[in-house]
């Protein structure tokens, strides 16, 4: 998994550097998120429409680059494809399009929306009886957004115990509006909650693993950080939000990703 | 109109089973018996707009054909960017269906009067747009439109007209064709007080009750003639203007709050769409496009 994920940031460096954009913190942040997502649902890369498969949503739709690198390597198109991103005339754009990228379920970009959307789906499950399920990758930046909360009022009140909501907490808001405790927040907005390290594939996948059986949405704090893998990143993630690296900083930042500790 | 949107819905509703309502706490206690004839497609979501909406969108890429209903401006002018996310970009198709037109809460004052929602709706791509006038209007347009794949909204008033029309999506209903240099077009209930202003004046009479996308041909009919848009909402100007080089002038909203509360005729009055204000602009319009 760890080379996986190895892999997936490289992707993520190559087509940021060649393309001039991406949100890399915000990317490498949910990287063994989307991992353990992918590694846990029923999905068929071959066939991404297949009418059994459960429904994932990066409601932070600004880690887009991160999501196609993933559905890349996992099948679902040819990473070639998303060498031109964000670029005039490409299928990948910096938030995604649903109607233009296999995998993506809904269109999102700005954010609160794919969580409501997520509880849609999830509701249509139930009238249907159906055991699909419906994951979705929420950020702490994001959960500002008065949505979000309303959101997860309505799973709880419509007990959608097929919703599993990933709360990504890189702790990315510390100059804004960072909300201290969200687990214990999601937990008084009526979801069965568990925290988990947000960088260790199998711990997330255990977590996971576990969806509520009590009527109640399922939510799991990922402590994550902006820019694992790269030290230079982590270190400021507000200076690299939206910066894509100069060939020498991206020799170093691939350097970095190569390091023993990571 | 509601208890008419309740029967055109409950009748759809036993050979449609993707039909599934989402409310924003409002019209509950009228829909009782749909609820208890079908509890797993009626839900009360709560006094969230945006997430009425949202849940719309998901049910609707699940396959099912949500209808979202509570008071237009909650639903329309604060949850906007759900109806152009989540709907419209999404490609997801649904119905909103409000009430609450215009000044038909008169007396809640300005939080509660809607009459933008026509106007920012149309904008959105895919989105149609319809001010059904009547109850017949409204079973009619609602049955032909509600389960096309694409975002419709419904705007429902307390004040329905009683003008039997034969409506059909996207097609103005020309009343009066009388020749005149004067021609009158208006949209949904204010029919009623329109038709009574110009009863005898010498002018044409052009009826909308679906704003987008709008009829030009109808418009394109009369484009010769002085075009005099009456109606208590933006928007139906605006999409009539949309045509080239029409002569146009406007009867309706100022650009200020109406905070005079009241019932509907009060606020009519005091902004000039009562059909003796109406008639006068008609009278002025007329008299000096026969000078």
């Amino acid at each position: 998994m760890k080379d996986f994920c190895r892999s997936v940031r490289r992707d993520i460096l190559n087509i940021a550097r060649t393309s001039g954009h991406g949100h890399i913190p915000s990317c490498f942040s949910v990287v063994e998120i989307l991992c353990a997502v992918y590694g846990t649902i029923r999905h068929d890369p071959k066939d991404p429409a297949w009418e059994g498969r459960d429904i994932f949503i990066l409601s932070k739709g600004h880690a887009s680059l991160a999501h196609y690198c993933t559905l890349a390597r996992l099948g679902y198109f040819d990473l070639a494809r998303v060498a031109f991103f964000g670029g005039f005339g490409t299928d990948f754009g910096c938030h995604a399009d649903r109607l233009k990228v296999p995998g993506v379920e809904v269109s999102t970009g700005s954010l609160g929306h794919g969580i409501g959307m997520a509880v849609g789906m999830a509701l249509a499950f139930k009238i249907r009886k159906s055991d699909r399920r419906v994951y979705v990758v929420i950020g702490d930046g994001e959960a500002n957004e008065g949505s979000v909360w309303e959101a997860l009022m309505v799973a709880h009140n419509l007990k959608l115990d097929n919703l599993t909501v990933i709360y990504d907490n890189n702790m990315s808001h510390g100059r804004g509006l960072q909300i201290m405790n969200p687990a214990e927040k999601l937990r008084a907005f009526g979801c069965r909650v568990e925290e988990a390290s947000g960088h260790n594939v199998a711990a997330l996948k255990k977590a996971l693993a576990r969806p509520s059986a009590a009527e109640e949405p399922h939510a799991i704090v990922a402590q994550t950080k902006k820019g694992y893998g790269c030290h230079t990143m982590i270190c400021d993630p507000y200076a690299w939000h939206r910066r894509c690296p100069t060939d020498e900083e991206f020799t170093r930042l691939m350097e970095e990703l190569d390091e023993e500790a990571f | 109109m509601r208890k008419r949107f309740r029967e055109t819905v409950t009748d759809l509703a036993a050979r449609e089973e993707r039909l599934v309502l989402l409310f924003g706490d409002v019209s509950v206690y009228l829909f009782k018996d749909f609820k208890e004839a079908y509890p797993q497609r009626f839900y009360n979501i709560g006094i969230c707009e945006n997430t009425i909406l949202s849940v719309g969108a998901g049910l609707s890429a699940q396959g099912f054909i949500p209808v979202m209903h509570t008071i237009t401006p909650f639903i329309t002018e604060r949850s906007y960017e759900q109806i152009k996310l989540d709907l419209c970009y999404n490609r997801f198709g649904g119905n909103i269906v409000t009430c609450g037109a215009s000044f038909d809460y008169a007396w809640d004052g300005a939080t509660h009067h809607a009459y933008t929602d026509l106007a920012i709706l149309r904008l959105l791509p895919g989105m149609e747009v319809i001010q059904p006038g009547s109850e017949k209007e409204v079973d009619v347009l609602f049955r032909s439109q509600y389960a096309n794949g694409r975002p419709t909204y419904f705007r429902l008033s307390d004040h329905p007209h009683t003008i039997d029309t034969e409506p059909v999506f996207g097609k103005a209903v020309v009343l009066r064709d009388a020749g005149a240099s004067v021609t009158v077009m208006t949209a949904g209930p204010l029919l009623g007080d329109v038709l009574e202003a110009c009863r005898d004046l010498p002018v044409n009479l052009v009826y909308f009750h679906t704003l987008k996308p709008i009829d030009r041909e109808a418009i394109l009919r009369f484009k010769d003639t002085q075009i005099v848009v009456v109606h208590d909402a933006f928007g139906l100007y605006e999409a009539i203007a949309e045509v080239p080089r029409l002569r146009m002038t406007y009867h309706g909203m100022p650009d200020d709050f109406c905070s005079c509360y009241g019932k509907l005729p009060d606020v009519r009055r005091s902004i000039g769409l009562d059909p003796a204000s109406i008639r006068e602009f008609l009278k002025k319009t007329t008299e000096k496009q026969n000078d």
